[in-house]
């Protein structure tokens, strides 16, 4: 009796974990949001291909496949409609897309969190100056080999320099969205400076002067009783997010940033003039209250209120708040686009390139279908129609689409300003944290603008030599 | 031939009952301990570990920041620890001997902030005490008070999180206090009275020392959670402003997540645990010693 009972105590174990064993085999195609040619109606040969399941994540970027007026418009939605077209054709293995959203600011715990584990996803979606640190680490694959001399043709060398690391395309750019201001122009008016409003279709650029005369106009001339409690300008300086607009007022009386080593040159006449800028700002009250303690979601929030006049935006972000104003969630009110002024009166303009990257995960029919399925997403004439969400990096795309967006002309007009604020440097992520307690410093008066900037330096290329010892790039 | 005797049998047959749990204890919590300490030696790539001997505890003594989140995190645990003791010994001690139902109330209404999820405490504080949109901030400029900044003032925001901390856990010691106060002997009390004992009397020389295992126990635990204090540094200052508010385990996270330096963070998890396991020695004496 007791022999028995343990023989059936072992049976039961091997077949549970028979079962196990089997239950983890189908999860990837069991996953809701995967596709496979099976699920799509392919045909009876696509059944004897050796089967390849591929993991696709991104971080929110647009809604819907093209619009996010499409019904059940989601984020993932693009992806998922070029999966099912991309596994409709591909006749190398049976291949199946799994899409996942991740939220990002959770974007580097996931990833390192699976990276540790050795199990990345095989391709990552997302902005390329979030995922350079990635590619210093050996993370990411080259993707020089997809790239044809017709993508090269299509897409502004500008775009190519900031996704090449080395001497390797590393990112397949598919649209951009470059930063700018966005102003209240109802504020503008109500006190009286109509003369610096730009047009709707229009990036207004203001010299260095006229952008101080709108401040200080904001302040002195604005109705308390209309706009109460309103600030002239959105700074920020809590944590990293939306630290471009940061780095760009650095970068305003014309220092260059890095040098050609890669290595910070910010401490110098005029790069302490920029962080003088910023203190100058806070201190003279042309900004919200407590920048250092604010984000610049707050910001956001604030400009959407009508408590600040001019804030920080990019066109996804012009976008949503214009939709927000539409659908009632905010009061309406005339937002508009304009340039970060400099004192050279060029704009500074700089951009978050957004596209596709493909991690090592080891296992090379994985890495071939991923890099297919890039290929086929970036190329494909009716897919990079979406690139429309933000601004297109493909010429043929805005020569398409400029007539249903007229600022697409104004962006392309821009781009010529454009710098590429990462430098590229290794440690970039890690660079972003070391700035905002420099501007807190500061803000709080903890230290003068110079020291902020010299302690900045001196901590930022400190980073910046750690990482370039365990970089693949400079090994 | 009899290998095994009675006893050996029926030891072996207690060894494998507390067999599962020995596992799962070994794989899920001795062993990570271990994993840390041998990381915290090492420089992790993703494509390669590099013995590094004790640099990572080098650098990690030359980070200013480091030593700001060790003071950080004794601030901490010795403010919040204190106050939830002499608070929760203050609510429980008045209101044990109290109606019934009295008590019950009190009890509801300082766990409620302990139910609440810290994250959702943390987002409502901070709503309350942002500077350019909370409401704090709106009334004192509305009173024409100008703004106020608590948690961008390196003097106050180290105090805003302590009382934070403080009014959302401080249920759970109460709770205990008055669970153990009241299981103190009557005969106790109705001694006191009779001797004419004044009722601070009473708590100072029978309530206080009747209830001193319990004491014991909410200072260990509260030290061990304040340690571990991540939730209302990320979602209230992220660590600022200027690091102010940093402490050892945002520290940690900070390494570990956002930095990609494995290594280091593993020998900040090192030190934490050291510091703990020490923390925790007077505990686990006395726990023997009532053995």
């Amino acid at each position: 009796m007791k022999k028995r009972f343990t023989l059936s105590l072992c049976l039961l174990l091997c077949m549970s974990l028979l079962f196990v064993a089997c239950s983890s085999n189908n999860n990837s195609s069991s996953n809701s949001s995967s596709t496979n040619s099976t699920s799509t109606g392919g045909n009876a040969a696509a059944e004897a291909k050796e089967k390849v399941a591929i993991e696709v994540w991104l971080t929110p970027q647009w809604k819907g496949v093209v619009s996010a007026d499409e019904e059940g418009a989601d984020y993932d939605s693009f992806f998922k409609y070029a999966a099912e077209k991309f596994v409709k054709q591909y006749d190398k293995y049976d291949a199946t897309v799994n899409v996942e959203i991740v939220a990002g600011d959770q974007r580097d715990q996931l990833l390192n969190v699976k990276l540790t584990g050795g199990t990345p996803p095989d391709i990552f979606f997302e902005s390329v100056f979030a995922m350079g640190d990635y590619v210093h680490r050996g993370a990411i694959v080259p993707l020089t080999d997809i790239v044809d001399d017709a993508a090269k043709a299509d897409i502004e060398s500008t775009y190519w320099d900031a996704v090449t690391f080395g001497k390797e395309i590393y990112f397949y750019p598919f649209q951009n969205n470059p930063g700018t201001f966005v102003y209240n122009a109802d504020m503008f008016k109500a006190a009286g400076l109509d003369q610096y409003i730009g047009d709707a279709s229009e990036i207004k650029t203001w010299t260095l002067d006229e952008f101080q005369v709108v401040l200080d106009g904001l302040k002195n001339n604005l109705p308390k009783d209309q706009y109460p409690n309103a600030s002239p300008m959105g700074l920020f300086a809590v944590n990293n997010q939306g630290d471009t607009w940061n780095l760009s007022y650095l970068r305003m009386f014309g220092n260059p940033f890095f040098d050609a080593d890669g290595n910070i040159v910010l401490n110098d006449e005029n790069g302490i003039k920029g962080a003088e800028w910023m203190k100058m700002l806070y201190d003279n009250g042309y900004t919200n209250p407590g920048a250092e303690s604010v984000s610049s979601n707050d910001v956001n929030a604030l400009f959407a209120n009508q408590q600040v006049a001019i804030s920080f935006t990019n066109p996804i972000l012009y976008s949503n708040t214009l939709a927000s104003m539409e659908s009632g969630n905010t009061a309406k009110f005339d937002a508009r686009i304009g340039n970060i002024p400099s004192a050279s009166g060029d704009p500074l303009s700089f951009t978050y390139i957004t596209g596709a990257a493909l991690f090592d995960t080891r296992d090379e029919k994985r890495m071939e279908v991923a890099k297919d399925f890039v290929k086929f997403f970036s190329t494909d004439e009716e897919l990079v129609l979406s690139s429309q969400n933000g601004i297109p990096v493909r010429s043929s795309v805005v020569e398409k689409v400029k007539d249903t967006n007229p600022l697409f002309t104004a962006y392309n007009e821009n781009s010529k300003y454009i710098f590429n604020f990462t430098g590229n440097v290794p440690g970039y992520s890690q660079l972003r944290e070391v700035l905002y307690p420099e501007l807190q410093a500061m803000y709080l008066g903890q230290k003068t603008p110079a020291e902020a900037v010299a302690s900045y330096q001196e901590k930022g290329n400190a980073v910046i030599q750690q990482n370039k010892a365990n970089s693949v790039i400079y090994q | 031939m009899k290998i095994l005797n009675h006893y050996q049998k029926e030891n072996i047959t207690g060894y494998l009952f507390v067999l599962p749990q020995l596992l799962v204890f070994g794989l899920f919590l001795v062993y990570p301990i271990f994993e840390g300490i041998r990381l915290s030696f090492y420089q992790i790539n993703y494509q390669s570990e590099k013995f590094v001997g004790f640099d990572n505890y080098v650098t990690l003594f030359n980070d200013p920041i480091f030593f700001k989140a060790i003071f950080n995190t004794v601030f901490f645990v010795v403010f919040i620890v204190l106050l939830t003791v002499l608070f929760a010994l203050f609510v429980a001690s008045s209101v044990f001997d109290k109606n019934a139902k009295y008590v019950t109330f009190i009890r509801g209404s300082y766990y409620i902030p302990v139910m609440v999820s810290m994250v959702v405490m943390s987002m409502v504080w901070s709503f309350l005490l942002n500077p350019a949109n909370g409401l704090i901030s709106y009334y004192t400029r509305e009173l024409g008070l100008g703004n106020i900044n608590l948690l961008g003032n390196p003097y106050t925001v180290m105090p805003v999180i302590v009382f934070v901390t403080f009014a959302t856990n401080v249920g759970q010691s109460i709770i205990l206090y008055i669970a153990a106060m009241i299981g103190v002997p009557k005969d106790l009390f109705e001694a006191a009275e009779v001797d004419g004992a004044s009722r601070f009397q009473v708590i100072m020389k029978i309530l206080i020392p009747s209830v001193k295992p319990i004491t014991l126990y909410i200072i260990i635990t509260n030290i061990i959670a304040v340690l571990k204090i991540f939730v209302v540094i990320q979602l209230l200052t992220g660590g600022g402003p200027n690091n102010a508010s940093v402490t050892l385990m945002y520290y940690l996270y900070n390494n570990a997540f956002k930095f990609n330096q494995l290594g280091i963070a593993s020998a900040v998890g090192v030190i934490m645990f050291i510091i703990t396991l020490i923390l925790s020695l007077p505990q686990l004496r006395s726990m023997l010693k009532d053995k």
